[in-house]
């Protein structure tokens, strides 16, 4: 039990930050010299500097090229003889384009303002080159919260629900209300250490920075793992087994996943998907725990204080459904 | 005085009728011995006098506050938190019914001896059936209700103990409690003040156990059931 409680988020939260988010590196990219001077040697140097890429010089585009064709190097990096650049790709793989480019700009800026007349400045919120992961975490805290909640009161309440454990509470006339409650007061003790772990995890053990209130961002996540348990109670009342609680389950935890903004901002899903994604309360918590964590806003901030909100309400109304679904089966 | 009175009880789950025109009185400080095979409706008849069902007609009354203290009941599942020791058990049931922690300790030592059960500290999910079973029934017992309803209370507990648990019944029965018991070891039930016989949902007869049995001239209940079956395929 122990182990499904704590163990399995901590392992949930390693997990995603080991595999996603990280840069790339040891990156085979050719680059072809035709301009053969200081500045061009330069270059070469600040990009043979860079973690990401392992740089191999190809006499003649031709070859370069063909080392792209046949899969050994992901992009040409051709330095013409008049001091201009161009950059061939193997555009398969977004992620290494997206690295490829970005160490080459970083090359670039190096060499001075007169080799890139762009600058781009440090940025009013997050880091001039943050990881992906700095993005991610948050969303996969949220989600990680959303999930396990809801998956544990699930468990533990339709099992009660069906082995009369519960008829036998009911006879000596416990409210539905009361018997909801002191399962929310119940887990919450698990819910907070669960809480507690992944975001101890996630800011220490990744070393993800947090601008804003960890206390603040503890209570959102709290909030949401509330809603979830609500969920959760809701769900176990549908549900007739654990089996089926599982299969009611996977349907609400996929959504929460893809549409929540958690993977993908919510702003590139289609017009019609928008207010789905809305109405879930993991939207309004990965955007709050961005804006904590990144922004470093406060409660007084609209996208933090709407989490609470969405959060309240979200768990109110499923408080509700599942009070009824408990009370007289008329 | 009756403790509860079921008068022309319809109720059924969706479509599927259970209990029809079902009508039964337990008089107060009796044991009622409900009889019949699995599906007949007897704990649905125990749920809507509970009130976890609303009946869809007729009516149920109850003398005291159910569901509430004045109630026991022990659900034909067992119905116990397997991670919680014995003692945890009852002391988790009898703060549900707001009893005073020592009044908790004296019942557990009571029905301890009483039931013959293990340990209190005992973890309720280690044990056997038996003694599951016999923990399920001292939480009915727990806080001395005035009415219990135990729904098929004596499957997989010993002969001997079977026929300790049936004198107590008849000794709280005596001090006013009114006992609703469930159970298909049809013969046990000639110990009850009164028996009624579960079929399809109707009960089709009601009365003292020698008097079902001398109206079908049977030697025994079981043979009273049988005869009594026959007339209602034959009807």
């Amino acid at each position: 039990m122990f182990g499904f409680i704590i163990i399995m988020p901590a392992l949930q939260i390693l997990l995603f930050g080991w595999a996603i988010g990280g840069t790339p590196t040891d990156l085979d990219v050719s680059v072809v010299d035709d301009a053969q001077n200081m500045g061009s040697a330069t270059l070469i140097g600040h990009l043979e500097g860079s973690d990401a890429l392992l740089i191999e010089i190809e006499p003649d585009l031709d070859s370069a090229r063909e080392s792209v064709a046949n899969g050994e190097s992901w992009a040409v990096i051709h330095i013409h003889a008049e001091g201009n650049i161009s950059v061939i790709l193997d555009n398969s793989n977004q992620q290494v384009s997206n690295t490829v480019l970005l160490e080459l700009r970083h090359a670039l800026e190096y060499m001075g303002p007169e080799s890139l007349p762009l600058t781009i400045e440090d940025p009013i919120y997050g880091s001039k080159d943050p990881a992906f992961i700095d993005f991610l975490a948050p969303g996969i805290m949220t989600l990680v919260c959303f999930m396990f909640s809801l998956i544990l009161t699930t468990m533990a309440f339709v099992g009660e629900r069906h082995d009369g454990t519960l008829d036998r509470i009911f006879a000596a006339g416990t409210q539905p209300g009361e018997v909801l409650l002191g399962h929310l007061a119940a887990f919450t003790v698990i819910l907070v250490g669960q809480v507690s772990v992944v975001i101890a995890i996630s800011v220490w053990g990744f070393d993800i920075p947090v601008e804003g209130s960890i206390l603040l961002l503890f209570a959102v996540c709290l909030l949401l793992g509330w809603a979830a348990m609500c969920l959760g109670l809701v769900v176990s009342g549908k549900a007739k087994s654990e089996f089926q609680a599982m299969q009611i389950n996977m349907p609400l935890i996929f959504p929460a996943l893809l549409l929540s903004g958690i993977l993908w901002p919510v702003q590139a899903l289609p017009d019609w998907l928008q207010p789905v994604a809305w109405a879930l309360p993991t939207t309004w918590t990965a955007e709050a725990c961005r804006s904590i964590m990144i922004r470093g806003w406060g409660l007084e901030s609209e996208p933090v204080w709407m989490a609470f909100l969405a959060n309240a309400i979200f768990a109110g109304a499923m408080l509700l459904i599942a009070a009824r679904t408990l009370k007289v089966r008329v | 005085m009756s403790a509860i009175r079921v008068r022309g009880l319809h109720r059924g789950y969706g479509p599927i009728t259970v209990l029809s025109d079902l009508s039964m009185t337990v008089e107060a400080g009796s044991i009622y011995g409900l009889l019949g095979p699995s599906g007949c409706g007897k704990t649905t008849l125990l749920k809507v006098i509970l009130g976890f069902l609303e009946p869809k007609a007729g009516s149920v009354e109850v003398s005291g506050a159910i569901p509430g203290s004045d109630v026991g009941y022990a659900p034909q599942e067992i119905a116990l938190y397997p991670d919680l020791s014995i003692a945890e058990t009852l002391r988790f049931h009898g703060r549900l019914h707001s009893m005073e922690p020592e009044r908790i300790l004296k019942r557990q030592d009571w029905l301890i001896d009483f039931l013959d059960l293990p340990a209190p500290t005992r973890t309720v999910g280690k044990l056997s059936g038996g003694e599951k079973r016999r923990v399920s029934l001292a939480v009915a017992l727990l806080h001395e209700p005035s009415i219990l309803l135990l729904d098929e209370p004596t499957v997989g507990v010993d002969p001997e103990l079977r026929a300790r648990i049936w004198k107590h019944m008849k000794e709280i029965a005596e001090g006013g409690t009114s006992i609703v018991i469930t159970t298909h070891y049809i013969d046990e039930a000639r110990q009850a003040d009164c028996v009624g016989l579960m079929r399809h949902g109707r009960l089709l007869a009601e009365d003292s156990p020698e008097m079902v049995m001398n109206r079908q001239s049977a030697e025994s209940l079981e043979e009273a059931f049988l005869v009594l079956c026959k007339r209602e395929v034959r009807a």
